[in-house]
């Protein structure tokens, strides 16, 4: 409890007759990077701004630094760094012009130039923020959200509409973050950006939490563990292999599909079989569940 | 960093952002100062006197104290308007507010950037006025423009930020903001004399502030015109205007986009 930076207890928040946010429970510890996820209209976005300070909440208790954001102070606000969804910028401005403007909105900021550098700027410094690229503007947003040297930031989709290029440089520049001691609240609509930055994750559908922990727990939580893919060697029935396997095969044309939880006896089996039967298991593949397929499955859930 | 110079530097921030912006810099320097000459070389010939409340006063001095209101409305009303409804779209208020800087510094830079620029038009139209048309400026007239352009400078603004409710996106702001300004500059004795208008559309026009920003300055430009020039009256509307649409614009203000919904 000592070391939790966000602790959201019971969390509600109604609009109308649409309850957007029923009921969750989260927290988030100091250094780590914590993974938020949901398809639109899981409450994501309401939820953040709760902790954020712009949106009252219906219900329930919420501390963001031991403060509640509902009743915002001054002295708070200059802990927290915010990187909000789709925000511009004075586009007539320099990079170095606008943090250099935000950093005096805080008592004890980074300095400037060296925020600069750290969001991989430092040549682009003396450039208008209108002359940027997407991804060098988000940079810009992230840098005014960081030149106040909070301890908790809040990252709201980071890295939507990057290039696959610049989403890597934005993951190192995350990274980053973390190493300088900063709790990081993130939020994203890519499961690999997610299984590769965050220590901790928290997915939310139609408004309540359907699942929680490490990304390692996750993962291994999606249905069916390992799975391992080959074709039907030439020559062989779909019944001899299946005879093979020591868990029942999907047979889709020539492809079989394995889903198992012991990979390793899985495999000894059937590798031993065809070096036995002399044959060649063509594209054999063994893949472990991504975020991806753990997400999709605890969204199809409550589809039907 | 203190409060007066943190209002300082952002104002000085907002500066560089209009000095850099094109459209602003026409719609509000180079605009006016061009309508000046032109309208100064049409009314040319036997019409080179017109009246102010029944007034002698030169053409030349007429236009100039009229291009100087409607720049005013251009830079305190349609330009501010459009300022702020961009930052609040683009999201950049709602950032401020994420902030630890109390939010009335960027409203104010942004007003005191407005003011700033509204000294400097009318300086130079002024200036124009007195070196190019022999427009006559002794103290009084000085003191009595200084004193409508002050006024007149507040009621813009008001109105600027109570319109940014209904201004829903930036689309809006910079149709209504320019429409608005020229529509009552044609009824206000801006760009024709009040004296070529049918009087129906002269008191039309009178409902509005800027036939009474324009009636004082060209007052104020008034040889003729007696005591302090001041006329209680003009100032009165002013003063009505700018106050309402400024109870408006503390109730109605609104930070985070309009457009984004809940």
């Amino acid at each position: 409890m000592a070391d939790a930076v966000i602790t959201v207890q019971g969390l509600r928040k109604r609009y109308g007759q649409h309850e957007a946010v029923k009921g969750i429970d989260f927290t988030v510890d100091r250094g780590e990077v914590f993974g938020f996820l949901g398809t639109n209209g899981a409450g994501k976005t309401t939820t953040i701004e709760i902790l954020e300070g712009y949106r009252s909440r219906t219900a329930g208790v919420v501390s963001v630094l031991g403060v509640d954001p509902a009743r915002p102070t001054t002295a708070w606000r200059e802990r927290i760094g915010l990187v909000l969804q789709e925000s511009e910028l004075d586009p007539l401005h320099t990079v170095r012009e606008t943090v250099a403007m935000f950093a005096c909105y805080y008592r004890h900021p980074r300095p400037v130039d060296d925020t600069i550098a750290l969001v991989g700027l430092a040549e682009q410094r003396d450039a208008r923020v209108g002359s940027l690229s997407g991804g060098q503007k988000r940079r810009v947003d992230v840098a005014l959200g960081i030149v106040g040297d909070p301890d908790l930031v809040f990252l709201d989709e980071p890295t939507t509409g990057f290039d696959p290029q610049a989403r890597r440089d934005a993951w190192n520049m995350i990274e980053g973050l973390r190493q300088l001691g900063k709790t990081i609240f993130l939020t994203t609509h890519y499961m690999d950006e997610a299984q590769h930055l965050a220590d901790r994750l928290c997915i939310l559908r139609d408004g309540l939490v359907v699942a929680q922990g490490t990304t390692s727990d996750l993962t291994s939580r999606a249905n069916g563990g390992v799975v391992v893919r080959f074709r039907i060697p030439a020559g062989v029935s779909v019944d001899a292999v299946r005879a093979a396997c020591d868990v029942e095969p999907e047979v889709s044309g020539t492809e079989i599909t394995l889903k198992t939880d012991h990979p390793q006896r899985t495999l000894y089996t059937l590798t031993g079989w065809a070096e036995g039967q002399g044959v060649e298991l063509e594209g054999l593949e063994v893949t472990r569940p991504t975020l991806d397929d753990v997400f999709l499955e605890l969204n199809a859930g409550g589809q039907s | 960093m203190s409060l007066p110079g943190l209002l300082l530097r952002q104002t000085r921030y907002a500066l560089v952002g209009f000095r850099r912006n094109p459209r602003a810099m026409v719609l509000t320097v180079v605009m006016p100062i061009v309508l000046l000459v032109l309208f100064a070389s049409v009314f040319t010939g036997k019409a080179r006197t017109t009246r102010v409340d029944g007034l002698l006063i030169s053409i030349d001095a007429y236009f100039t104290a009229g291009i100087a209101a409607y720049s005013i409305m251009l830079i305190g009303f349609s330009s501010l308007l459009i300022s702020i409804v961009t930052a609040r779209e683009g999201g950049l208020l709602k950032r401020y507010r994420g902030t630890p800087m109390p939010s009335g510094v960027f409203l104010a830079a942004q007003i005191l950037q407005t003011m700033v620029t509204i000294a400097v038009m009318v300086t130079v139209l002024l200036a124009i006025g007195a070196i190019a048309y022999d427009v006559e400026l002794d103290a009084t007239a000085v003191f009595a423009f200084v004193v409508y352009v002050v006024v007149g400078t507040a009621t813009m603004c008001a109105l600027g930020l109570a319109l940014s409710r209904v201004a829903t996106n930036v689309d809006v702001a910079s149709t209504i903001g320019p429409f608005i300004a020229v529509i009552l500059a044609f009824i206000s004795g801006v760009f024709v004399p009040v004296t070529e208008l049918p009087q129906w559309l002269v008191d039309v026009g009178r409902v509005f502030p800027l036939a009474h920003l324009a009636e004082g300055l060209q007052r104020a430009l008034t040889p003729a015109a007696q005591g302090s020039r001041i006329d209680a009256g003009n100032l009165a509307v002013l003063a009505l205007w700018g106050v309402v649409a400024m109870a408006v614009a503390i109730r109605r203000f609104r930070w985070e986009p309009l457009a984004a919904g809940t």
